[in-house]
C-alpha cells in the first residue's frame, strides 16, 4: 500500500484534515490519498440524504423547523433501509437449532451431477430469438427444438463456448441437451408442434442455432423441458398455438 | 407458554400486586425443569416501580426478577421483548429491543441460581468509584493471584461501560472510558479503539457484535483460592454493586489447582468471549480418518521408468500395502464410515486415487535435512485486486477471485484449457471409443485463461471440487457460485447468506461444501440443495474462514471474534471452542493424520491444537504480520505458512507434536506450558521481493507452490 500522504495543513480544505484526523484516530495509518475523498463523498452524501428526509418528515409534522426528532427518525428509517444488519443472535441459534434438526440426507448413487432443481439453477437459457416473418416450412411433421444454450449469460460473444455460427438450418436427429454438464434426463422441454421455418436465427446472433428434432427420437422422460425460447414462426398464425404458451412461461432470471 | 408465564409476571409487577406475583414465582419454581436455550433477557420497566431495581444492601444477590427451577442449577430463559429498568435516580429508559440485554446465570457450586432482570446496578456516577476500587484491590493482592484477578479489567470495563451508553450517560460513559481505557492489555486496543466510536445508544443497535458481546457471558478460568479471595472481597457491603456487576456478566470457571502464571494467562486469553469453559472442550471428537477403499493397483505400468523386471515386484508392493491396512482393526478414533452420507466412488475418481497412489511412491520425504523446493506464482497486473486463490489437489489448475469481481482460471500444465463441445457436434463423435473423454472437449475452445464472470462484488473465496469438474466462489454480493470446468460456465448461485461471504471450502470427497460470512454463521451445503443443510451459530463476529476435517466430519471455523469453533456436520454441535489469538483469524489448516489444527491470525502467530484433548499445544512466533495461508505437507513432517510480511516460513511439524503433556491435570484444567520453541520448530524464512503470500500448496510429491499478488512498494 502506498505511504500514507497526509495533505500538508497549507492546502488541504479543513474537512480534508478533519477526514484524516478521524482516520487517524480509528487507528488507521496506511491509504491511499484517495480514501479521504471517497470517506468526505460518503460522509456528504449521508448527510444530505437524511437533512433531506428530515425535511419532509418535519414537513409531514406540520412543524415550523426541523428539529432533532426529525432527525432522529430520518437516520432511524435510514438505517433499516439501506445499512441492514445480520441477524441478532438469539435469531441465529434458533434457526440453526430447526436447521440441524434435520438428519443430512442421503446421496443416491450415480445420478449424473448433482445439481438443484432447475428452477434454482442458472443454466436455463435466459433470451429468446426474434421471430422472423417466415414462410410456414414444408417440413411437416418435423419438430424444431431450440437448443439449450447452457451459461451464456457468462460467456462473451466473441468467445462462443457453445454453438458455431451458421447460416443454414441444420436438421440434425439429435437427442436433446446432450452437454455433458447437464444432467439432460432431467429436463423438461415444451415441443412446439409448430413447423416453423427451417430457418435459422437472425444473423445477429451467430451463435445460436436451432435444432431440427426428429420426434421418434424423443422418448417421453426427455421431453418435458421449458424452454424460453420463441421459435422461429411463431408469429404465424399457424392453427397450433400450443407454442405462444412459450412467452408467458418466459422466467425471468 | 413459558413467554405468557414471563408477560403475566410482568403485568403483575407493574400492577403492584406483589402477593400473586410472589405466588406465582414459587409456582413456577416448580415447574420449568431444562430450560435449555440460547441467552435472552427479561428485564421489566415501570413508571414508579423503581424499587424492584433496588437491590437489597447487605444481600450479595440480586433479586430483580423471578426466579425459576430448582436451586443449584443455571438456566437461560429464552424471551423475545423485554423492558428495562432503571433506578429511581436516572431517566425512565423504556425501550423494547427484540434482543435484549443479558440474563444472569451463574453456575457457581456455592451460589444458589437465580434469574435476575438486567437492571442497572447502581448509579452511574459512582461507576468509577466501583471500578477504580476494585482495580485498587487486585493490585494489592498477593503475586500469584494478581495476574488471575487482573483478567477481570477489560470485561468489567467494556460491560460498565457499554451499560453507561446504553442507559445513555454519556458524559459519564466517556469519562469512564478516558479514565481506565489505558490500563487494559495492549491486545485489546482494537476493541477499544472500536468501543471509542460507541458513543450513543444508537450507535450500538447496527454493530451486532458490540450486541452479542452485552447478551454474552465473558468465560474467566480462575484458579479457586483466587476467587475465593474476590468473592470474599466483594461481598463485603461496599462493594455490593461491583459484585452484582460481576455476577451479571461473567461467568467465572473455577479450577482447583495452582493459580496461573501471566504468561499462561497471556497465551489463551484474547478472544471477544474470554476463554472456553472447560466443559466446552469435552465432547468426544473423531478425529481419525476415514478408511481408503482398497482396490487392486492396475497391472499396466505408465512409468516413465518402464523397468518392466523391475515392475513386477514394484508391483507387489501396493498391494502389501492394501492387505495391511485390511488387517487394522477399526481405528477408535475415526468415525464410522457412514456417520455422514458421502457421494460413491465413481470410475474417475478410482483413477484418480490410484494417480495419487502413485505420485506419492514418488513423493519426497521431508524433514528439517530436506526442505522442500518453494515454486511462487506471482499474479502481476492485479493492482492490489487479488483476493482468493486456490490450486487443485493435482496441482494442474489454478483460480484465482478478483476484486472487480472475476474469476480467472489457468492451466498450470502445458496442457490447456477445454471446454466441451456444442450438443450438435458431441451427437457426432464415436461414443464407444477409448479416448471418448478427449473427443467431447472442443479443441477450438483452448485457451490457457479462462475468465468467469457472474458475481457482482469482490470474489472472496474460491475452492476446487476434489474431482475438478466443479468450482466454487463465494463474494461480497452474498451469493456462492458454483461454475462447471467443463463448460467455463455458472451453474448455481446459493443464495442464503445476504452479507459478504468470506470463505468457503469444497470438502475432501466433495458433494459437501461449507461457507462463512458477516452474518457470523457457517452454513453447510450440497451442491443439489438450495438451501443449506446445516447452520452453524455461535460465533460472535463474522465467519472468515472455514476448512474441513480430512474426514470431512467437522467444520473448522475461525472468527473475527478471534475464536476458532469444530463443528459437527452431524448435529450442527459446537464440540471445540480454542481461544488464545489475539486478532481475527485468517487460515486454518489441518494435519493430513487428522489430528492437529493449526491456526493463523492477524497476530501474526501459528497457534497448534490438539483436537482430541482440546488443548493448545504449540505456538509459532516469527511472522510480523497477518498469516494468510497455512498448510501442512502431505504427510504432515512440515508446516509452511504464508503472510503479508512476504515471508514463507517453514516449521518442523514432527518435532511441534512430540512429547506433548496429556497428563490427567493438563486434560482436566486446559493447562500447558508452551515452551518457547519457535526458534528451533523454525527450519526456513523464504522472502519475496514485495509479494504477500496468500496460497500455499503441496503437490502430491511434496513441492511447495506458493500464490501471491506482486504489489508495487
Amino acid at each position: 500500500m502506498e505511504a500514507a500522504k497526509m495533505a500538508s495543513p497549507k492546502s488541504a480544505p479543513k474537512d480534508a484534515q478533519v477526514m484524516a484526523q478521524i482516520l487517524k484516530d480509528m487507528g488507521i495509518t496506511e491509504y491511499e490519498p484517495r480514501v479521504i475523498n471517497q470517506m468526505l463523498e460518503f460522509a456528504y452524501r449521508y448527510v444530505t440524504t437524511i437533512l433531506e428526509d428530515a425535511k419532509i418528515y418535519s414537513s409531514h409534522a406540520k412543524k415550523s423547523s426541523v428539529d432533532a426528532d426529525d432527525v432522529r427518525l430520518a437516520i432511524q428509517c435510514r438505517t433499516d433501509q439501506s445499512f441492514t444488519s445480520p441477524p441478532p443472535r438469539d435469531f441465529l441459534l434458533e434457526i440453526a437449532r430447526q436447521k440441524n434438526q434435520t438428519p443430512l440426507p442421503l446421496i443416491k448413487p450415480y445420478s449424473g451431477p448433482r445439481l438443484p432443481p432447475d428452477r434454482y439453477c442458472l443454466t436455463a437459457p435466459n433470451y429468446r430469438l426474434k421471430s422472423l416473418q417466415k414462410k410456414v416450412s414444408s417440413t411437416a411433421g418435423r419438430i424444431t427444438v431450440p437448443r439449450l444454450s447452457v451459461g451464456a449469460v457468462s460467456s462473451r460473444p466473441s468467445t462462443p463456448t457453445l454453438g458455431t455460427p451458421s447460416a443454414q438450418t441444420v436438421s440434425v436427429s439429435a437427442k436433446v441437451g446432450a452437454p455433458v454438464s447437464l444432467a439432460g434426463q432431467r429436463f423438461t422441454v415444451q415441443i412446439p408442434s409448430s413447423q416453423p421455418a427451417g430457418k435459422s436465427a437472425t444473423p445477429t446472433t451467430p451463435t445460436v442455432q436451432n435444432v431440427l428434432i426428429n420426434p421418434s427420437l424423443i422418448g417421453p422422460k426427455n421431453i418435458l423441458i421449458t424452454t424460453n425460447m420463441v421459435p422461429p414462426g411463431a408469429a404465424d398464425p399457424n392453427p397450433l398455438k400450443r407454442k405462444h404458451e412459450d412467452d408467458d412461461d418466459y422466467d425471468a432470471l | 407458554d413459558r413467554q405468557t408465564l414471563v408477560a403475566v409476571l410482568q403485568f403483575l409487577r407493574r400492577s403492584n400486586l406483589r402477593e400473586s406475583e410472589e405466588i406465582l414465582r414459587r409456582e413456577a419454581r416448580l415447574l420449568g425443569d431444562d430450560l435449555g436455550g440460547s441467552v435472552a433477557t427479561v428485564g421489566t420497566s415501570s413508571p414508579g416501580v423503581a424499587a424492584v431495581a433496588a437491590v437489597p444492601p447487605g444481600k450479595g444477590e440480586t433479586r430483580g426478577g423471578f426466579g425459576i427451577g430448582p436451586p443449584s442449577r443455571g438456566y437461560v430463559l429464552h424471551s423475545a421483548p423485554c423492558l428495562r429498568v432503571s433506578s429511581p435516580s436516572s431517566k425512565i429508559t423504556h425501550s423494547a429491543d427484540l434482543m435484549g440485554g443479558a440474563v444472569v446465570v451463574e453456575d457457581q457450586p456455592d451460589v444458589s441460581a437465580v434469574l435476575s432482570a438486567y437492571n442497572q446496578q447502581g448509579d452511574p456516577t459512582l461507576y468509577e468509584e466501583y471500578y477504580s476500587g476494585l482495580k485498587h484491590f487486585i493490585e494489592c493482592s498477593l503475586d500469584c493471584h494478581r495476574a488471575e484477578l487482573s483478567q477481570l479489567f477489560y470485561p468489567l470495563f467494556v460491560h460498565m461501560y457499554l451499560e453507561l451508553v446504553y442507559n445513555q450517560h454519556e458524559s459519564e460513559a466517556k469519562s469512564f472510558f478516558e479514565r481506565f481505557h489505558g490500563d487494559q492489555e495492549c491486545y485489546y486496543q482494537d476493541d477499544l479503539r472500536v468501543l471509542s466510536s460507541l458513543t450513543k445508544k444508537e450507535h450500538m443497535r447496527g454493530n451486532e457484535t458490540m450486541l452479542d458481546f452485552r447478551t454474552s457471558k465473558f468465560v474467566l478460568r480462575i484458579s479457586r483460592d483466587s476467587y475465593q479471595l474476590l468473592k470474599r472481597h466483594l461481598q463485603e457491603k461496599q462493594n455490593n454493586q461491583i459484585w452484582n456487576i460481576v455476577q451479571e456478566h461473567l461467568y467465572i470457571d473455577i479450577f482447583d489447582g495452582m493459580p496461573r502464571s501471566k504468561q499462561q494467562i497471556d497465551a489463551m486469553v484474547g478472544s471477544l468471549a474470554g476463554e472456553a469453559k472447560r466443559e466446552a472442550n469435552k465432547a468426544k471428537v473423531f478425529f481419525g480418518l476415514l478408511k481408503e477403499p482398497e482396490f487392486d493397483v492396475p497391472l499396466d505400468d505408465e512409468d516413465e521408468e518402464g523397468e518392466n523386471e523391475e515392475g513386477k515386484p514394484k508391483k507387489k508392493k501396493p498391494k502389501k500395502d492394501n492387505v495391511g491396512s485390511k488387517s487394522k482393526k477399526q481405528d477408535p478414533n475415526a468415525p464410522p464410515q457412514n456417520r455422514i452420507p458421502l457421494p460413491e466412488l465413481k470410475d474417475s475418481d478410482k483413477l484418480d486415487k490410484v494417480m495419487n497412489m502413485k505420485e506419492a511412491a514418488r513423493r519426497v520425504r521431508l524433514g528439517p535435512e530436506c526442505l522442500p523446493s518453494i515454486c511462487f506464482y506471482t499474479f502481476l497486473n492485479a493492482y492490489q485486486g487479488l483476493t482468493a486463490v486456490d490450486i487443485t489437489d493435482d496441482s494442474s489448475m489454478i483460480v484465482g477471485g478478483f476484486a472487480d469481481s472475476t474469476v480467472r482460471v489457468w492451466s498450470v500444465t502445458p496442457k490447456k484449457l477445454r471446454s466441451v463441445k456444442t450438443a450438435a457436434d458431441l451427437s457426432l463423435i464415436d461414443k464407444e471409443s477409448d479416448d471418448v473423454l478427449e473427443r467431447i472437449m472442443d479443441e477450438k475452445t483452448a485457451s490457457e485463461l479462462k475468465i468467469l464472470y457472474g458475481h457482482s462484488g469482490p470474489v472472496y473465496g474460491t475452492s476446487f471440487s476434489p474431482d475438478r469438474n466443479y468450482l466454487l466462489s463465494c463474494s461480497e454480493d452474498g451469493t456462492v457460485r458454483l461454475w462447471s470446468l467443463q463448460t467455463f460456465t455458472c451453474l448455481v448461485g446459493y443464495k442464503g447468506h445476504n452479507y459478504p461471504v468470506w470463505d468457503t471450502q469444497f470438502s475432501p470427497y466433495g458433494y459437501y461444501f461449507v461457507s462463512g460470512g458477516h452474518d457470523r454463521v457457517a452454513r453447510l451445503w450440497a451442491t443439489d440443495h438450495y438451501q443449506p443443510l446445516r447452520i452453524f451459530a455461535g460465533h460472535l463476529a463474522d465467519v472468515t474462514c472455514t476448512r474441513f476435517h480430512p474426514n470431512s466430519n467437522y467444520i473448522a471455523t475461525g472468527s473475527a471474534d478471534r475464536t476458532i469453533r469444530l463443528w459437527d456436520v452431524l448435529n450442527g454441535n459446537c464440540v471445540r471452542i480454542f481461544t488464545g489469538h489475539k486478532g481475527p483469524i485468517h487460515s486454518l489448516a489441518f494435519s493430513p493424520n487428522g489430528r492437529f489444527l493449526a491456526t493463523g491470525a492477524t497476530d501474526g502467530r501459528v497457534l497448534l491444537w490438539d483436537i482430541g484433548h482440546g488443548l493448545m499445544v504449540g505456538e509459532l512466533k516469527g511472522h510480523t504480520d497477518t498469516i494468510y495461508a497455512l498448510r501442512f505437507s502431505r504427510d504432515g513432517e512440515i508446516l509452511a505458512s504464508g503472510s503479508m510480511d512476504n515471508t514463507v516460513r517453514l516449521w518442523d511439524a514432527v518435532k511441534a507434536f512430540e512429547d506433548l503433556e496429556t497428563d490427567d491435570f493438563t486434560t482436566a484444567t486446559g493447562h500447558i506450558n508452551l515452551p518457547e520453541n519457535s526458534q528451533d520448530l523454525l527450519l526456513g524464512t523464504y522472502m519475496t521481493k514485495s509479494t504477500p503470500v496468500v496460497h500455499l500448496h503441496f503437490t502430491r510429491r511434496n513441492l511447495l507452490l506458493a500464490a501471491g499478488a506482486y504489489s508495487s512498494q
